[in-house]
C-alpha cells in the first residue's frame, strides 16, 4: 500500500490540500498497522513455509475465478461506462445451469465412464453453463440497459441492482433456498502432493482453464477484427459508427463475451465450493468488482492482475494479519475502500484518465 | 449523387438546421462554408446518420439500380439516408473524416486504417487502397505500429483522411481538415484533397478557411445559423463582396 495519494488532483484549494494531508496520514497509519500485525502476530505464529505456499495456491485458484468475472465488469465498463451489478448473478445462473447439466451427466453414468468421456462431459457442462449465462447477459442488456442508454449514468446502475435482485429471487423461487451440491467425478477428486503442499486437481484445472480463457479473450480483443471494433467503440462510439461498425451489435457481443467467462467461472466455482444456490453470485460478484477496481476498471490486463492479487491477499491476509479466516471478506472490502480513497483509478489507472480526457 | 432536401435537425430543443437543401454531383468538390456554429458539422453528421433529421430528406443515388439520372433527386433509384443508422450510411459509401480528426488514440495507425475498411470483405481491394493511402501520405507508413494518439496534429489529419479513404467511398465528407494545422500543412492538405478528387471521389468539404476551400471547390454553399444563404460556383462566391466581407477577411 503506497502512502502517496498521487491521485488527489491539483491541490489548488485549501480544502484539497488538507484532504491530501489527511489521506497521507491515514495511509501511513494503515501501513504501520498492517506492518505491526504482520510482524507481531502473523509471523510469530510460526506457520511452516508449506502452509503459506498452500494458501497462496488457493488464492491463485480463487483469483483465477475472480478474474473471469472481473473481466465481464471491466469489458462492459470499458464500452458503456456502467457497472453491471447483475454480473455476479449472470455467473450464478451459469453455476446453477451447470449443476443441472452435471446431474444429467451423472444420471447417465458419464461421470464414471472412461476418462475421455468424463473430460468431454465436463467440457460440455461448462459450455452449457456458459451458454445459459450468455443468454441471461444478452437479455439483461436488451431489457434492462439498452432502453436506458441515453439516461443519466446513475439510472442503468439502479436498473442493474434491480436486475441483480430479480435474478437472485427468481432462482430462489424456482429452485428453492437449499444449496445444490456439485458432486465431483472420481477422476478429478484427488490431488497432487508435493512435499507438504497439497494441490487438489480441481484447483489446478480451474486455474489452468481460467488462464486459457483469459488468453483467448486477450487474443480476441487484440488480434481479431471484432476485438478491434470493440476497442474502437470503447474509445469513441460515434466515430466507430462512421466506420460502418454496428455499435449495438458490438455492445451485445461484449455482453456475450463477459457473460460466457462468468458462466465458466460459475461452473468452476460450483466444483470448487461444491455448492450453488440463489445467492452464490453475490459475494464473488462483489469480489470480482473489487478486483476490477483494484486493477483499474476498464483495463483488461488490470482486471486479470487485480483479481489474482485479490485472491492472494484474501488467502494469505487472514493468517498474515492474525485474524480468523471468516473475516477474509473484511480484508477484500477494506481493500476496496482503500483503493477508492488512495487510488480511485486503480493500479493501472492511467488508461481511465486518458479516456476521460 | 447526394441531395439534401430542406433538412431540419435539432439538438434537443435547439433548432440547428432550418431547412438545409444542397446537392453534390458526381465528381465534384463542393464546399460548405460558414462561421462557427452555423451548422456545418451538424449538416455532415445528419448526412452520416450520427444525427437524425426531424424533417426533410437526404437522398443518395443508388448505383446498384443504374438509374438513368446523374443526380440524386428524390425519385426512384435513390436511397433515403436520413432513415438509416450511421453504420449503414457508411456501408453505402458515404465516408466522413470528422471534425477534430477523432483518431482512435489507443489503436495503432495500422489498426486505425483497418477500422476505415471495417465493412469491406475484399482483402485484395483493401490492400490496394492501403497502398494508395501510403502514396498520398507516405508519413503514415513510417508510423504504422505507433498508437494513433502519439501522432502530431498534421499526421492525425492525414490518418483521419486516410482512414476515411480506406472504405473506398463514393463520397467523402471532410470536416475542417485544415483546423489547427500549420500554414504549410494546410496547403499540403488542400493539394491532397485535389488529388483524391482527381482519383474520382466526390467530396463535400466543410471549412472555416473559406478562401482555401473555395479555391479547390467547384461549387460552394454558405451556411448561416442553420440556413443556406448563398450558393453558386466557387469562383463566383470568391468574387462575391458579401462573402469576401464575412468569410474571407478582406
Amino acid at each position: 500500500m503506497t502512502s502517496s495519494p498521487a491521485t488527489v488532483q491539483a491541490a489548488g484549494t485549501e480544502g484539497r490540500t488538507s484532504l491530501r494531508q489527511f489521506t497521507r496520514v491515514l495511509g501511513a497509519v494503515i501501513l504501520l498497522f498492517v506492518i505491526w500485525r504482520v510482524t507481531t502476530v502473523g509471523l510469530s505464529e510460526g506457520y511452516p513455509a508449506s502452509f503459506w505456499i498452500s494458501q497462496a495456491l488457493n488464492g491463485l485458484v480463487l483469483g483465477g475465478v475472480y478474474a473471469l468475472v472481473a473481466l465481464g465488469y471491466t469489458l462492459v465498463y470499458g464500452i458503456l461506462f456502467m457497472i453491471n451489478f447483475a454480473h455476479g448473478e449472470v455467473m450464478m445462473i451459469g453455476g446453477i445451469t451447470g449443476y443441472f447439466a452435471l446431474q444429467f451427466a451423472q444420471a447417465r453414468g458419464w461421470m464414471e465412464g472412461p476418462w475421455a468421456v468424463v473430460v468431454v462431459a465436463l467440457l460440455l457442462i461448462m459450455f452449457i453453463g456458459m451458454a445459459a449465462s450468455v443468454l441471461i447477459g444478452v437479455t439483461l442488456e436488451r431489457l434492462a440497459y439498452r432502453p436506458l442508454r441515453q439516461a443519466p449514468r446513475l439510472v442503468p446502475l439502479i436498473s442493474a441492482i434491480g436486475a441483480s435482485l430479480f435474478l437472485q429471487y427468481s432462482v430462489l423461487l424456482i429452485f428453492g433456498v437449499s444449496p445444490h451440491s456439485y458432486r465431483k467425478p472420481a477422476l478429478i477428486s484427488g490431488g497432487l502432493r508435493l512435499g507438504d503442499v497439497f494441490i487438489p486437481y480441481t484447483g489446478a484445472i480451474i486455474f489452468v482453464t481460467s488462464i486459457l480463457l483469459m488468453l483467448a479473450l486477450y487474443f480476441i480483443i487484440q488480434r481479431t477484427k471484432l476485438g478491434r471494433a470493440m476497442r474502437a467503440v470503447a474509445e469513441d462510439r460515434s466515430t466507430a459508427s462512421l466506420m460502418g461498425v454496428d455499435v449495438n451489435a458490438v455492445i451485445v457481443v461484449t455482453f456475450m463475451l463477459g457473460s460466457a467467462l462468468a458462466g465458466a467461472a460459475g461452473v468452476m466455482l460450483g466444483f470448487h465450493n461444491t455448492v450453488v444456490k440463489f445467492n452464490s453470485g453475490f459475494l464473488p460478484g462483489l469480489k470480482a468488482f473489487t478486483a476490477a477496481v483494484l486493477g483499474g476498471i476498464g483495463n483488461i490486463p488490470g482486471a486479470m492482475f487485480g483479481a489474482l492479487l485479490l485472491g492472494l491477499i484474501e488467502a494469505i491476509g487472514p493468517s498474515a494479519l492474525g485474524i480468523p479466516t471468516e473475516y477474509k471478506d473484511v480484508i477484500a472490502f477494506s481493500l476496496l475502500v482503500l483503493i477508492l480513497i488512495f487510488r480511485p483509478t486503480g493500479l493501472f489507472g492511467e488508461v481511465l484518465s486518458e479516456k476521460k480526457a | 449523387m447526394l441531395k439534401l432536401d430542406s433538412v431540419h435537425t435539432y439538438y434537443g430543443h435547439i433548432h440547428a438546421l432550418k431547412g438545409v437543401s444542397l446537392t453534390v454531383n458526381e465528381g465534384e468538390i463542393v464546399t460548405l462554408i460558414g462561421s462557427n456554429g452555423a451548422g456545418k458539422t451538424t449538416t455532415l453528421n445528419t448526412i452520416s446518420g450520427v444525427l437524425s433529421a426531424r424533417a426533410g430528406a437526404v437522398y443518395l443515388q443508388d448505383t446498384t439500380r443504374k438509374a438513368g439520372e446523374q443526380h440524386g433527386n428524390g425519385r426512384d433509384g435513390d436511397i433515403r439516408l436520413d432513415q438509416l443508422p450511421a453504420h449503414e450510411v457508411a456501408r453505402l459509401g458515404v465516408s466522413q473524416s470528422p471534425e477534430g480528426r477523432k483518431i482512435f488514440a489507443r489503436l495503432s495507425v495500422q489498426e486505425n486504417l483497418a477500422m476505415g475498411a471495417f465493412a469491406r470483405t475484399d482483402a485484395d481491394g483493401v490492400r490496394l487502397d492501403l497502398e494508395r493511402v501510403f502514396e498520398l501520405f507516405p508519413r503514415l507508413k513510417e508510423r504504422l505500429s505507433q498508437p494513433g494518439g502519439t501522432l502530431s496534429g498534421g499526421e492525425q489529419q492525414m490518418l483521419a483522411i486516410g482512414r476515411a479513404l480506406m472504405s473506398r467511398p463514393r463520397i467523402l465528407l471532410l470536416d475542417e481538415p485544415s483546423m489547427g494545422l500549420a500554414p504549410i500543412l494546410v496547403q499540403q492538405i488542400f493539394q491532397i484533397i485535389r488529388e483524391i478528387n482527381a482519383q474520382g471521389i466526390t467530396i463535400l468539404l466543410v471549412e472555416q478557411n473559406a478562401q482555401a476551400a473555395l479555391q479547390v471547390a467547384d461549387r460552394g454553399y454558405v451556411l448561416e445559423t442553420g440556413n443556406i444563404v448563398l450558393s453558386g460556383a466557387a469562383g463566383d462566391l470568391l468574387a462575391n463582396p458579401q462573402v469576401a466581407e464575412a468569410y474571407l477577411g478582406i
